[in-house]
C-alpha cells in the first residue's frame, strides 16, 4: 500500500534504519532480479545490494517525493551496478579473460545450453541494446519503467529494443520475418 | 533454431522464479548496521532572503498586523476537531476559503477553510464524488505540502471521516507554519492510484492568523546515562503548544520509546501529547493549547532511555528467569541449529541487551544476530520475545551481558515561568 510505503519512507528520512529495512524487504526479489542481470552472479549482485542500502539511507533525506521511493532506490541500484561493471572491466587481465572462458565451458552442460545461448545472443548487441532488451524482456518492465531507471528518453528506449532485437534475428540467420515487427510495438 | 521471442521469454520465466538469496537481510542489515547514523539537518535557504525582506518590510513601513483576527467559523467539521479546535471555532478563529477544483477520478475537492497560527495550519476540506469516494481516501487525495511566498508547509497528520452513503469525506490535514508575508498559498496533492500532482490555489489574510500567547526560552539541561537534553523555546499558540530542543544522547534510537516519557503540565493537569518529532540533533515536542488562565507551567520529565552498566554471567538453561539490576530477563529456549547457537528470550518490550556474547569453557563467541522479534501483551506491559543467534556450534554454559538500554525513571521538574 502507498500510504504505508510513505509512513515507511517518512521514518527512514528521520533515521531509522529498521524502515528502511523493512521497505527494501517488501521488493527484494525485485531489487536482487536487477542486480544479478546486471551483474551476472550471485556474489557481484550482493555486494552491490549491500552498497546500494547504504547509499539510500546517506541520500534519503534528498528524496522529495516519499512515493517514488522505489524508482528512486531502484534508479541508485541500476547506477551502481553501470560503476561497478565499468570499475570491473578496467581491471579484467588476459589470464582471467581465458580462465573465465574455460569456466564457461565447464558449465555448459544441458541445464546451461539455454542460458549459454542467450548469452551468446546478447553478447553480439551494444550495451545499451543489451541493457534494455534485457530489462524488457527478463524482467518484464515496461519502456517507461526502463526510461525511468536508465535515464534515457521513452524514445530511444523503444529504438534501441527494436534494433538489439533486429540484430539477434539478423545474426540468427535472417528467421525474423515481418510478422515479429508487430510484437515491438 | 527457435524463435528469439520464444528464447527470450524463456530466459523470462527463469528470471520471475529467481528469489533473493536466503541471507539478503542479514547482509544488508549488516551493511546498514556499519553505516554511521546520519544526522539529518534541515537547513532552511530562506533564512537570509527572510531576513533581508524583513529590513525591507521596516523600510517600507509596511502597517502589517498579525496579530488581530477577524475570523469566521468553520461549519460542518464539529465531529472530526479536537477540543482545543472545536472552542476556537466557535470563537471564530478561522478564515473561510471556500475554493474547488475537481480530481483526476471527477471527485470535488472543495478547501473549505483553515486556521493558522505560529505553529502551524490546519486544514479543512470535502471530498465530494456522487459515485462514491471509496474507503481508502488516501488514493484519491493525498495532501502533500503548502507553497506560497517563504513558506513551505508540509503535511502532517490528520483525520478524515466518510459520510453514511460514502460519497463525502470531510477531513483536516496539520501543516507546518506558513509565513504572516504569503498573500495567496498553494497547495500540492497526489491525486489517484498512479500518484498523478495536482495543486489549488487560494488567497490567505495572515492578519487572521491567531495570535501566539506565549514565546519564551527555557534553556534548561537535563543529563542522561548516555548524553544531555536541552529544552531551549515554548511556543504556546492558541491551537498548540511546542517545546523545541537539542540533544546528545547515544543511544537514544536503541529503544522505541522516545519524548513519550515527557510530560507538559499546566496548572498541575497533564497537556494532551500531539506527538513529537527527532531531526538530527534537534527535536519538537507538540502539545495541545493551554489553557487560558495559566497559573503554572512545568515539563515533567519523568522517564527516558538510560544505561545500565553490568557484568552478568548467566548459567544458561531453559525456561527460566533472571534478574538483571530489576528488570526481567526469561531465557525461553536454547538449540543449535544449521545456523549456529539460538537462544530464545522475552524481556520487557523497550530493554534492549548490549554487548551480549555466550561463553563456554574459555570460549567466548559475540552474538551474530536478533531475528524474529514478536512483541505479546501481557497484563500490564507489553514484552518483546526474540531469538539471538550466534556464529559457533558448541553447546554454551553462560550468556554474559555488558549493559541494557531500557525506560528510566529520571522525575525531574522544570519549571518555566508564567507572568
Amino acid at each position: 500500500m502507498n500510504v504505508v510505503v510513505v509512513r515507511l519512507v517518512k521514518k527512514a528520512k528521520r533515521g531509522s534504519k529498521d524502515a528502511l529495512m523493512e521497505l527494501i524487504m517488501a521488493e527484494k526479489d525485485t531489487m536482487y532480479r536487477l542486480a544479478f542481470t546486471y551483474m551476472g552472479n550471485e556474489h557481484d549482485a550482493m555486494d552491490v545490494l549491500e552498497e546500494m542500502i547504504v547509499r539510500l539511507y546517506e541520500n534519503i533525506g534528498q528524496l522529495k517525493k516519499e512515493e517514488a521511493f522505489y524508482s528512486w532506490s531502484k534508479t541508485i541500484l541500476v547506477n551502481l551496478c553501470k560503476t561497478t561493471l565499468r570499475k570491473q572491466k578496467k581491471v579484467v587481465l588476459l589470464d582471467n579473460w581465458e580462465s573465465s572462458k574455460e569456466e564457461e565451458q565447464l558449465h555448459s552442460t544441458d541445464s546451461n545450453v539455454q542460458q549459454l545461448e542467450i548469452a551468446e545472443m546478447l553478447s553480439i548487441l551494444n550495451e545499451h541494446q543489451k541493457e534494455a532488451i534485457q530489462m524488457k524482456y527478463f524482467l518484464d518492465l515496461d519502456y517507461q519503467t526502463i526510461a525511468e531507471l536508465t535515464n534515457i528518453p521513452l524514445g530511444t528506449v523503444k529504438s534501441r529494443i527494436f534494433q538489439g532485437l533486429r540484430k539477434m534475428k539478423d545474426f540468427d540467420g535472417g528467421e525474423g520475418d515481418e510478422r515479429d515487427r508487430r510484437t515491438i510495438e | 533454431m527457435k524463435e528469439i521471442e520464444e528464447r527470450l521469454n524463456e530466459e523470462k520465466q527463469r528470471m520471475a522464479v529467481m528469489t533473493a538469496p536466503a541471507d539478503f537481510e542479514n547482509r544488508l542489515r549488516t551493511a546498514l548496521d556499519a553505516t554511521p547514523a546520519r544526522k539529518t539537518k534541515r537547513r532552511n535557504p530562506f533564512i537570509m532572503m527572510a531576513a533581508v525582506s524583513v529590513l525591507c518590510f521596516l523600510l517600507i513601513s509596511y502597517n502589517y498586523n498579525a496579530f488581530a483576527y477577524y475570523g469566521k467559523k468553520i461549519f460542518g467539521f464539529e465531529e472530526i476537531m479536537t477540543g482545543t479546535m472545536k472552542d476556537l471555532n466557535d470563537k471564530g478563529m478561522g478564515q473561510i476559503i471556500d475554493k474547488k477544483t475537481t480530481l483526476s477520478d471527477g471527485t470535488v475537492l472543495t478547501i473549505d477553510g483553515i486556521m493558522t497560527d505560529a505553529n502551524q495550519l490546519v486544514m479543512y476540506y470535502t471530498l465530494s464524488n456522487p459515485k462514491g469516494v471509496g474507503e481508502l481516501w488516501g488514493d484519491v487525495f493525498n495532501p502533500d505540502k503548502i507553497t506560497g511566498f517563504f513558506t513551505n508547509a508540509r503535511a502532517g497528520g490528520g483525520m478524515a471521516k466518510v459520510n453514511d452513503s460514502g460519497t463525502e469525506i470531510k477531513g483536516t490535514t496539520y501543516f507546518d507554519p506558513v509565513s504572516p508575508f504569503s498573500k495567496k498559498l498553494t497547495l500540492h496533492f497526489w491525486q489517484g492510484i498512479k500518484n498523478g500532482e495536482g495543486s489549488i490555489t487560494f488567497p490567505y489574510d495572515p492578519n487572521k492568523a491567531m495570535q501566539t500567547q506565549i514565546k519564551q526560552s527555557i534553556k534548561e539541561k537535563v543529563k542522561v546515562d548516555k548524553g544531555t537534553i536541552t529544552f531551549k523555546t515554548i511556543t504556546a499558540t492558541p491551537t498548540s503548544t511546542v517545546i523545541e530542543g537539542k540533544m546528545d544522547v547515544d543511544n537514544f534510537d536503541r529503544i522505541h520509546f522516545g519524548f513519550e516519557g515527557v510530560k507538559l503540565i499546566a496548572n498541575g493537569k497533564s497537556i494532551d501529547n500531539l506527538g513529537s518529532g527527532v531531526s538530527g540533533s534537534k527535536f519538537d515536542l507538540r502539545f495541545d493549547g493551554l489553557p487560558q488562565e495559566l497559573y503554572s507551567l512545568e515539563l515533567a520529565f519523568n522517564e527516558f532511555v538510560g544505561y545500565q552498566k553490568l557484568a552478568e554471567q548467566i548459567p544458561l538453561n531453559d525456561d527460566t528467569h533472571h534478574d538483571l539490576e530489576g528488570k526481567d530477563l526469561w531465557v525461553k529456549k536454547v538449540t543449535t541449529t544449521e545456523r549456529g547457537v539460538e537462544i530464545t528470550i522475552e524481556t520487557d518490550e523497550n530493554l534492549l541487551l548490549d554487548g551480549v556474547s555466550i561463553q563456554s569453557d574459555d570460549k567466548v563467541t559475540a552474538l551474530k544476530t536478533t531475528i524474529g522479534q514478536r512483541l505479546d501483551k501481557k497484563t500490564d506491559r507489553f514484552t518483546s520475545e526474540r531469538t539471538m543467534v550466534f556464529d559457533t556450534n558448541s553447546m554454551p554454559e553462560y550468556l554474559l551481558i555488558k549493559g541494557i538500554h531500557y525506560v528510566k525513571k529520571y522525575n525531574q521538574k522544570i519549571e518555566i515561568p508564567v507572568d
